[in-house]
């Protein structure tokens, strides 16, 4: 289906907003959420979230929950528990997938590291929301400040927290030859050396062999961000982080705002498909685990997509079988983790866990991607000029 | 009139400091020519919300008289959305300047890291959504 391409009306003149406008804006587009120390006990009493302990965290508050009674989901009508709703991760964005080496195993931020963090996305905000430009100011080729989203900065140090450095494991030996296999396979093949290593995929090759060293992947192309890359924030800034839950009988829906992927996954109890059926999201089966929706995917496609946002870095393997616990431990938090279990890609399983929020009055639009999606085009019509260009001057030469 | 002091002044000097580069749906050193910086004035003949982005079409005049159709790429219609901005927030016939770089292939077409009305005032900023009460009686 074609985006809806309309003609702007014409009418009142276009205006802007005053502070008090813009912070209802804000309001309106996702700052709903518990403090955190309510948060972090209700992690802790979950249990669902490894988040470090009271031990562990910075804040002397985080010790305090013993009295406070466990919250109790709403259900369906069906009775199961009820995690229906928007859940934007808007929240993430500026908390990075990997931890920095010098925090060590301290999985949340200190006063003072949170304090820096929140002034940082206070100043972004206010820049985003000048009403004015600056004549004659330079602009830069990459995407405009005003895109990102943002939300209430978290505390968490890191997404991942196993293990306990909040650091991917290393490669596997098998994957790095995997890797150098291909990468040496694309230089035989084209001439010129790879830059941006990872998928094996002869489309990408090829428009990678011509526009060097630009990326171009399946994310690019509107085709898949695969499962983790569609729930991560993008890094260092990002946008169109809405999360969907529907829920029917037997059936558990979760739709990902950006390029359109929805998963549609049976909690009733049927096995899993044939291993010769892969797919970029593979096959997701669900259960339930007290509150908790268990959620076990496995079928994927091998060496086509990576674990970071929008699915980049290293390709997983086929054998990759991904784990993911969704518990609502209040009206409007949905604990999310992924445990990554892939041997023959990481020496080690790694999670990564985080906190959504229910956001209902999060809009998300229908993402019919390929077809408007100008920027492929600009960008092998581009690469196919400089390319000719270049032939006329060694032509010239000779 | 345009409202302009040091406050002003300062706010802007801090858009350089804490531009950060943003997780972009693709390349723009790809797609855009960092060696043709654009400067485009002209009236909105279309605007297109298609996702992953969207393009605002404007009629340029050079000094010749004559008309170019540029298409100047925009964010995604989910945050233009969310940010208050609606399809009828722009009119066609509105004049507009937009800032960015050519695209390589030598086409008509432009990113858009700056998007004003011809006052300064910036598109897209907060909500330029007449619809919301806020800016009821504003115009």
């Amino acid at each position: 289906m074609i985006g809806s391409r309309t003609r702007a009306l014409p009418g009142r003149a276009p205006l802007y907003l005053s502070a008090e406008g813009v912070q209802m804006i804000r309001l309106a587009c996702g700052l709903r959420r518990c403090g955190l120390p309510t948060l972090m006990f209700l992690l802790a009493v979950a249990g669902a979230v490894t988040i470090p302990s009271a031990g562990d965290a910075a804040s002397p508050k985080s010790g305090t929950s013993a009295a406070v009674k466990a919250w109790t989901p709403p259900k369906t009508s069906w009775g199961d528990p009820d995690l229906q709703g928007m859940w934007p991760g808007t929240d993430l964005l500026g908390t990075p997938l990997q931890r920095n080496p010098n925090l060590g195993t301290r999985a949340l931020l200190n006063d003072e590291e949170y304090a820096q963090k929140e002034a940082r996305t206070k100043r972004a905000a206010d820049t985003e929301n000048q009403a004015y430009d600056k004549p004659g100011e330079p602009v830069s080729t990459g995407s405009p400040i005003w895109w990102l989203e943002r939300g209430k900065p978290t505390r968490q140090a890191s997404l991942i927290v196993e293990p306990p450095d909040g650091r991917i494991p290393p490669l596997t030996p098998e994957a790095i030859k995997l890797g150098e296999a291909r990468d040496a396979k694309f230089h035989l093949t084209y001439g010129v050396e790879r830059k941006v290593h990872g998928s094996n995929d002869s489309w990408i090759d090829d428009v990678l062999a011509l526009v060097e060293p630009y990326e171009s992947n399946l994310y690019d192309r509107c085709i898949s961000r695969g499962v983790v890359g569609s729930i991560l924030p993008g890094e260092p800034g990002g946008y169109n982080l809405g999360n969907q839950i529907m829920q029917a009988p037997g059936l558990v829906v979760i739709r990902y705002e950006m390029i359109h992927e929805t998963r549609v996954i049976p909690v009733d109890g049927r096995p899993h498909v044939g291993s010769g059926v892969r797919t970029y999201m593979g096959d997701p089966r669900g259960h339930w685990e007290g509150n908790t929706l268990v959620v076990e995917t496995t079928n994927f496609l091998g060496g086509k997509l990576g674990l970071l946002s929008h699915g980049g870095g290293t390709p997983y393997s086929e054998d990759l079988v991904l784990t993911e616990r969704f518990t609502r431990v209040a009206e409007n938090t949905l604990n999310y983790e992924a445990m990554i279990n892939d041997p023959k890609t990481y020496t080690k399983p790694w999670k990564i866990a985080f906190p959504l929020h229910l956001n209902p009055n999060y809009q998300m639009v229908e993402y019919g991607c390929h077809e408007g999606n100008y920027a492929l085009e600009d960008i092998l019509r581009g690469a196919y000029a400089e390319r000719t260009a270049a032939e006329r001057v060694g032509k010239a030469a000779k | 009139m345009r409202r302009y002091d040091a406050g002003f002044a300062a706010l802007c000097a801090g858009v350089l400091l804490i531009a950060l580069p943003l997780s972009a749906h693709h390349s723009f050193a790809a797609e855009f020519d960092g060696n043709k910086p654009v400067r485009l004035q002209g009236k909105v003949t279309e605007m297109e919300w298609i996702n992953p982005h969207a393009w605002i079409h404007i009629d340029v005049v050079d000094p010749d008289g004559k008309v170019t159709n540029w298409m100047v790429e925009c964010g995604p219609p989910g945050i233009l959305i969310r940010r208050g901005f609606t399809k009828k927030s722009l009119e066609v016939g509105t004049e507009v300047i937009a800032q960015g770089y050519q695209a390589k292939s030598g086409d008509f077409r432009a990113n858009a890291s700056s998007i004003t009305f011809k006052d300064g005032r910036r598109l897209f900023v907060g909500g330029s959504n007449p619809d919301l009460q806020e800016n009821q009686g504003k115009h």
